[in-house]
């Protein structure tokens, strides 16, 4: 067996490598919704001074390239500050704040579809600010948003495919490695492909049951 | 008793209410007319909070709407129903009922959904507890509007128009409704275009011509020749609602 040959273990770095990338989205996804959530509500509440602030960075954020992005954190931020940043900081950082960005625009628009007629009701009913956004609002808006938000994930997994370049050991990172080693790159970026387009499609199956199942429980037929 | 004292809204420019006052005491069925524009809706919204005053008064049993405290317990006084129905869309019609009973009064979910359950035998919906409002004619949505109200055991019932969405037949079913509410001694601050049904349940009428309360008067001499008759305008309204 030749040095340059595939070998059983390049199937346990090929699953390290998807492991590394489902971990980093799973991880920016969970805090990117989180975080695009915070400034759909903040941006809703029209608490003074924070709406131009909100809309101008996420502007920014999604139409700027996700790489110039991931070199501004990984380069720029720990010069400028002087402190240090690992590539996995820095990626997480990076595509966390870039999924913030898309998330937010979907649930502001979730948001913003909720009739304001309802809300006039509730209020009259005495419920309070928390009570409609959890009570009235939440539910239409997450029926509304789900089906654009597993849309952005699902491209947003491709896109976790660059923090390879600052050297974070992801799928993309490994056949890399791979290809490097054994000049085989049809084969080595195929398969590679073909892992990104299984995981997307899995990813695309669960959140289409989510929907459905989203879409079963309100019957109202709105979305 | 709901009372407005010299109630003025303003929207940018255009005063809206000039220096509107009414008083309603408890049992009353107080019916406004005008015609569309005069800010009858208006004056119900600032009544049940939604709109701020631009200046005035208004209390509902004492209590200030234009303080926090005040509203929040005005509200707990008055219900509302609406023009067109604003329903929750994503609840079925014995949700948008208990909603408020299990959250603001903090009724038990069993004993605010027997309250909704005979609220909607009431109204003949009982089988349409489960039903989304997306599944229900308007007259039914309606119907389930006033049950959303009366759950609230309210002191006082605000209608904005809520048969002008209807059909005439849904009409008549939603009218029956009042009717027999009215007979039950409830409080209505009734904005309608059914004059003939307003006379036959109100105490009195009083009548909104931009924007100002130009007449006040119990019902009988509100119609009579001397009374609101006698106003050219209300003769003007009143002529032209009977050739609708
Ligand atoms: N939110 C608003 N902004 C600006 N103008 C309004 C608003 N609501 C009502 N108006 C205006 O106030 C006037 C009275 O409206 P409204 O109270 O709805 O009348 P009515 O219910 O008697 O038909 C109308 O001229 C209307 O255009
Ligand atoms: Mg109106």
């Amino acid at each position: 067996m030749r040095y340059a040959d595939f070998t059983p273990y390049d199937i346990i770095l090929l699953l390290q490598g998807l492991g590394v990338t489902l971990a980093l989205f799973i991880g920016t996804t969970l805090i990117g919704l989180a975080i695009g959530l915070m400034l759909a509500v903040v941006h809703h509440y029209r608490i003074p001074g924070c709406r131009p602030v909100i809309v101008i960075v996420t502007e920014a954020l999604k139409n700027s390239p996700v790489l110039v992005q991931l070199f501004l954190v990984f380069f720029g931020i720990p010069a400028f500050l002087h402190i240090r940043m690992t590539p996995v900081e820095a990626a997480t950082l990076t595509i966390s704040l870039n999924t913030a960005a898309f998330a937010f625009v979907i649930f502001r628009s979730g948001i913003e579809s909720v009739d304001r007629d309802q809300i006039d009701a509730a209020k009259v009913f005495g419920l309070n600010r928390s009570q409609i956004l959890r009570l009235i609002i939440a539910p239409q808006a997450t029926a509304f948003a789900v089906g654009p938000l597993v849309g952005i994930l699902v491209n947003q997994l491709q896109v976790t495919s660059l923090i390879s370049v600052i050297g974070v050991f992801d799928l993309t990172k490994i056949g890399n490695i791979l290809n490097l080693r054994t000049l085989q790159p049809f084969i080595v970026w195929a398969v590679i492909g073909l892992i990104y387009y299984l995981a997307a499609k899995a990813l695309a199956h669960v959140g289409g049951r989510i929907e459905a199942a989203l879409r079963k429980s309100v019957k109202w037929g709105g979305i | 008793m709901i009372v407005a004292e010299n109630v003025e809204k303003r929207f940018g420019e255009t005063l809206v209410l000039k220096r509107v006052n009414l008083r309603v005491e408890p049992g009353e069925v107080v019916t406004i007319l005008g015609a569309s524009g005069s800010g009858k809706s208006t004056l119900i919204r600032c009544i049940n909070g939604l709109e701020t005053l631009s200046g005035g008064k208004i209390t509902v049993d004492g209590h200030d709407v234009s303080t926090k405290t005040g509203l929040v317990a005005a509200r707990r006084a008055s219900a509302t129903v609406f023009q067109l129905f604003n329903l929750y869309p994503h609840m079925t019609a014995l949700q948008n009922i208990t909603l408020a009973p299990i959250e603001v009064l903090k009724l038990p979910k069993a004993e605010a959904e027997a309250r909704a359950r005979a609220l909607l035998d009431r109204v003949g919906l009982s089988a349409q507890a489960d039903a989304y409002p997306q599944q229900l004619s308007g007259g039914q949505r309606q119907r389930v509007g006033i049950c959303r109200a009366l759950a609230m055991q309210p002191r006082y019932l605000l209608l904005d128009e809520v048969t002008s969405a209807l059909d005439p037949e849904m009409t008549g079913d939603v009218l029956r409704i009042l009717a027999a509410l009215a007979a039950d001694g409830t409080t209505m601050v009734f904005v309608t275009h059914e004059i003939e049904f307003a006379r036959h349940i109100s105490n009195r009428i009083v009548f909104l011509e931009q924007g100002e309360l130009i007449v006040d008067l119990p019902t009988a001499q509100f119609f009579a020749e001397d009374g609101g008759l006698a106003v050219p305008r209300i003769r003007q309204f009143l002529s032209k609602m009977k050739k609708d």
